[in-house]
């Protein structure tokens, strides 16, 4: 890396030695700094105290009571706490599910949006449509691509299991097995990568060009420049997209929703998944007591996943704009 | 490396570009026959006879293209104002996304304010509760205030901030060199200069994407329409599909020609945007001036 | 372009403000010339459905001097989310279509409004008994039953010629199914080309297979499980035999093929019999290509132990908390008197909760039409409603894997059927 020191970061290391200046030279420069700061911030702000901030601890303090929307309110204390691990069985099959969707699908869908977006960055004729095209799917959505898939995934005619006769692999019955219904729904979350890749389309517009030439001249392969150059500079958001799509994959609803029935959770219950599950219990039962437990389970849960990422985060994402944590 | 001898024309890096260029090509070429594919069937229904759909085995190409299906379905309810309304919101909160969001992005990533790290977090935690959760309340919430029935639920929230943008503009505004903001403090700019003059031209390629995915989200949005909203006038073209499909038949046709037109101003987004992609500016020509 | 870019932001803000004035109308509690807005939120928003009730609440609406309805449609399923979020802000709808089994769920949790003060004997006597049942809750009514369905057996009558037997005497026992569907099936090679029967397909489900074995016995009744009987055992066992002869590929490749609900296996000529509701033979009617079909009851578990079938339906109900509950419940009164459910009947075919409306509709329409509706009339008498079970809401949910599993060949039927009982017993609420 040292090799390929661009005039950006030589120029940083100029600027380094007079930014301890500056801040001598202005002792208000951190008061300044927390107005503009608290300024930037301030319609997050407000938006968080105004309207989220109240729903979000009613839904806190109902998770200990058993509240059922319109009529009823009394503090039970643990108890539904206690129902997830004792009474209620299916809530070990939706963590179970959960666990098992996102465990998947978290490195296939960056793999496959970074592998995208990478083929989408370069210079091929019909490029802006073909950038169209694989965005498509992500714009899609509801229950016209559930049916679609219920056709593509089709045992005998389907064209997935067509395609796979061609290679004489004899495909799974996917929807209708419930070792291939998670799978089957991991195939539909690649077709729909076209989301993330954008993402990374973006990022990629941000390497400098130089970087490349510079590896060029050192004899650079192509899989080595997207080691040592590409991977650590778009490094900021594949950080983003795995932390998000973490969180995402853990609220996974609206798939097993439409593709199971209104929430039936599919063969064998699996695709019964947590959030599923949860709505379930809200609106089929209306016990949403015991709904926001398991959301603020949840909560606890993917909040310490997500400070363990941020605290790996910092060994390897690299912030080409300098580090100031 | 044989450095000596003149290079042969398969050797040569235009022609190892070349050769690059047409892999990536084929590539895509045929994913994209897995991606059209779906496309192709909600097409090819829109333009069949209900007869015709309910036909097994199914055809692939239409027997006969009903392009009126298309036409009439627009015709079975107001669509023309429920379009308006969808592209008012959508709108609306596609500027609404954009400004504010890269606001406070910029303050998370480049001004060094007291508590930041900690209200980053607060910021990430509010994307780990499920929205159905807090639905009701916030709807109790939102009555209270007398915004049911008007747009103001849908359009203020993107006023005021979305996690996971700010998020995201904050980690493509973490890759802009510091020197630039410390170099224009030197000369005197303060924040909102900086963020005006420099950030949000540097940027631009993200800004774009909030663009698209905020446009995409309140477009597709069903659930916050259908829950706020109460006079039929103010619909939003995915309320208006829903009507397509019965309890006890799904008009097909119908369903899938105006999903095809629905779906297509935000293709035309998409494409009208995506140019600017290229045209975005890099980081390094931004420093070189 | 930066200058754009400012007139643009600066532009958005103010369409943001105008936008906020403009939606700001909040639901006018009365019309200009001082009638009473009754909000109606129904989920028919189609083509077809649409006009068939406004011309309904047209009529009512000329017949009043001091009421108006104001109809609006919400898309099926959102509608309820919708209605509970306005029910705990206070701000509901005056009449909504909801679910007819759960009408006493959403009793016990203080969802909708006691309409017994407006309702007496005679008002109750229109309406089929089984019905005016799933209405009631700790002895008061809280609904008004609007529309039902029946299930019955659809068979080609082309199909049993071909395969010799007499196309007016449609199976009537089990034993009997099973031996019409051998016949009836076709097969080439390994692969069907037609399939007589298979119990799992159409609008019916191993529960109702179940309940039929057992006398018309369903899983909970009057609070006590009948999950793990012998006779369900057995049911469950005929159904998997029934899996086994066709095989799983068989039956995996036909719901992929009809899953996406675009064409039907009996209309396209794959299966020969099938369990559907009424409203079906409209399809056949609409796509059938003048199909030779007869109905019959759902063929009983043995002679003599009931044609039993299940049935659901729709109901017209206050929210708790409704501004206008009185003039509600005039239009209620309306919806569900005979005038107005003879007109949605024989417009939509569809079945519905007013006796009389309904016999009207039997002797108005012709040929098949009228066929096949006198059909779902008759069968009203053997068709049951399985209520949600306030003590078990979720019982459905619990069950139904360990069926699953009995099908996917995991468990057997005793085993299942006794975890199931228990998973059910431990949800118990007081």
């Amino acid at each position: 890396m040292k090799s390929f020191e661009t005039p950006i970061e030589r120029r940083g290391a100029d600027l380094a030695g007079k930014k301890e200046k500056t801040l001598h030279r202005r002792l208000s420069r951190q008061t300044r700094e927390n107005i503009f700061g608290y300024l930037f911030i301030s319609p997050w702000i407000i938006g968080f105290l105004g309207l989220t901030l109240g729903p979000l601890l009613f839904s806190l303090f109902a998770s200990f009571t058993d509240y059922n929307i319109t009529s009823r309110m009394n503090f039970i204390g643990l108890d539904n706490f206690k129902r997830m691990f004792t009474i209620d069985d299916l809530f070990k099959t939706s963590l179970w599910n959960t666990l098992y969707y996102v465990l998947f699908s978290v490195p296939l869908t960056t793999a496959g949006a970074i592998f995208l977006s990478v083929l989408l960055n370069q210079k091929v004729k019909g490029m802006k449509f073909f950038r169209t095209l694989y965005y498509l799917p992500a714009i899609l959505s509801g229950v016209a691509v559930y049916f679609l898939w219920m056709q593509l995934l089709s045992p005998s005619t389907g064209l997935v299991n067509t395609f796979l006769a061609w290679f004489g692999i004899e495909g799974p019955a996917w929807l209708f097995d419930p070792e291939w219904t998670k799978p089957a729904l991991l195939l539909m979350k690649m077709w729909s990568v076209g989301g993330g890749m954008l993402l990374y389309l973006a990022s990629l517009q941000g390497v400098s060009n130089s970087l490349y030439e510079a590896a060029d001249l050192d004899g650079a392969g192509v899989m080595q420049k997207f080691i040592y150059i590409t991977l650590p500079m778009i490094s900021p958001i594949i950080f983003f997209d795995v932390l998000t799509s973490t969180i995402g994959s853990f609220q996974i609803f609206q798939e097993a929703y439409v593709m199971t029935e209104n929430g039936s959770g599919g063969p064998g219950n699996s695709l019964l998944f947590y959030n599923l599950h949860m709505w379930n219990n809200a609106f089929e039962v209306f016990d949403m007591g015991y709904a926001s437990a398991m959301a603020w389970l949840l909560f606890i849960v993917v909040m310490i996943l997500t400070i363990i990422n941020m605290k790996i985060g910092k060994k390897w994402v690299h912030y080409e704009g300098g580090d100031d944590k | 490396m044989r450095s000596a001898a003149a290079p042969k024309f398969y050797e040569t890096k235009k022609f190892k570009d070349k050769v690059k260029q047409a892999i990536v090509f084929i590539v895509l070429l045929a994913g994209s026959v897995l991606v059209i594919s779906p496309l192709w069937w909600m097409i090819s229904t829109s333009l069949k006879s209900p007869a015709e759909i309910a036909q097994y085995p199914p055809t692939f190409m239409p027997k006969e293209f009903h392009f009126s299906n298309y036409v009439d379905a627009w015709k079975t309810a107001p669509f023309t104002r429920w379009a308006m309304n969808t592209f008012f919101i959508a709108f609306c909160g596609m500027a609404g996304s954009v400004i504010v969001n890269s606001l406070v992005a910029y303050a998370f990533a480049k001004i060094r304010f007291k508590g930041r790290n900690a209200l980053f977090i607060v910021v990430l935690s509010t994307m780990l509760i499920p929205g159905f959760v807090t639905m009701v309340p916030q709807y109790i919430l939102f009555s209270k205030l007398g915004w049911v029935n008007t747009y103001l639920p849908l359009i203020v929230p993107a006023f005021l901030g979305s996690a996971f943008f700010i998020f995201l503009l904050r980690q493509f505004m973490m890759t802009i060199p510091n020197e630039l903001i410390e170099a224009a403090v030197l000369d005197g700019a303060n924040h909102i200069q900086i963020w005006w003059h420099i950030m949000l031209p540097l940027t631009k390629p993200a800004l774009i994407t909030v663009a698209i995915f905020s446009f995409n989200g309140a477009w597709n949005d069903l659930l916050g329409p259908l829950l706020y909203l109460n006079d039929e006038s103010l619909y939003t073209l995915q309320i208006g599909l829903q009507t397509f499909k019965g309890t006890v038949q799904t008009q097909w046709h119908y369903l899938m020609a105006m999903s095809v037109m629905v779906l297509l101003p935000v293709v035309l987004l998409f494409f009208f945007f995506q140019k600017h992609f290229i045209e975005g500016s890099n980081i390094a020509t931004g420093t070189k001036g | 372009m930066k200058k754009g870019l400012l007139f643009i932001i600066s532009a958005f803000l103010l369409m943001g403000t105008l936008a906020g004035c403009s939606g700001e109308s909040a639901q006018a509690e009365k019309t200009k010339d001082g009638k009473v807005v009754v909000d109606f939120w129904s989920f028919w928003g189609s083509e077809t459905r649409r006009p068939i009730i406004e011309k309904i609440i047209d009529d009512f609406n000329r017949s009043q001097d001091e009421v108006f309805v104001k109809h609006t449609y919400l898309p099926w399923g959102d509608i309820w989310t919708k209605n509970l979020a306005s029910v705990a802000a206070g701000n509901p709808a005056d009449v909504i279509i909801n679910d007819i089994n759960s009408v006493g769920q959403r009793a016990e949790n203080g969802q909708s409004e006691d309409l017994s003060k407006y309702i007496d004997d005679s008002f109750k006597d229109q309406f089929y008994p089984h019905l005016w049942e799933t209405v009631m809750y700790e002895d008061k009514a809280y609904a008004v039953p609007f529309n039902t369905d029946t299930r019955l057996l659809f068979y080609n009558k082309d199909a049993f010629k071909e395969a010799g037997i007499d196309p007016e005497k449609p199976p009537a026992t089990w034993t009997e199914l099973e031996e019409y569907a051998e016949k009836l099936d076709v097969k080439n090679g390994d692969r069907y080309e037609r399939v007589g029967f298979y119990p799992l397909w159409g609008s019916i489900g191993a529960a109702s297979w179940m309940t039929s074995a057992d006398g018309g016995k369903g899983f909970i009744q009057d609070g006590k499980l009948y999950i793990n009987t012998p006779k369900k055992q057995e049911a469950l066992q005929w159904l998997l035999g029934w899996k086994e002869r066709l095989g799983e590929k068989t039956v995996q490749s036909f719901e992929a093929e009809f899953g996406s609900e675009q064409s039907n296996p009996f209309i396209a000529g794959k299966v020969a019999m099938w369990v559907d509701i009424g409203t079906f033979y409209t399809q056949i009617r609409d796509y059938g290509n003048d199909m030779n079909f007869g109905v019959a009851p759902i063929p009983a578990y043995e002679e003599g132990s009931g044609n039993w079938s299940d049935g659901g339906g729709f109901v017209a109900e206050i929210p708790k908390g409704a501004k206008h509950p009185e003039e509600a419940m005039k239009f209620i009164e309306y919806l569900t008197g005979p005038e107005a459910q003879k007109y949605w009947a024989m417009k939509n075919y569809d079945n519905v909760a007013n006796k009389e409306a309904a016999e009207a509709v039997v002797k108005e329409l012709k040929g098949d039409d009228q066929y096949v509706y006198e059909a779902t009339v008759k069968n009203l008498d053997q068709t049951q409603l399985f209520p949600v079970p306030t003590q078990y809401p979720d019982y459905q949910n619990r069950i139904n894997p360990h069926i699953d599993n009995v099908l996917l060949g995991k468990t057997k039927p005793e085993k299942a059927l006794e975890k199931a009982e228990e998973d059910v017993k431990k949800l118990k609420k007081n």
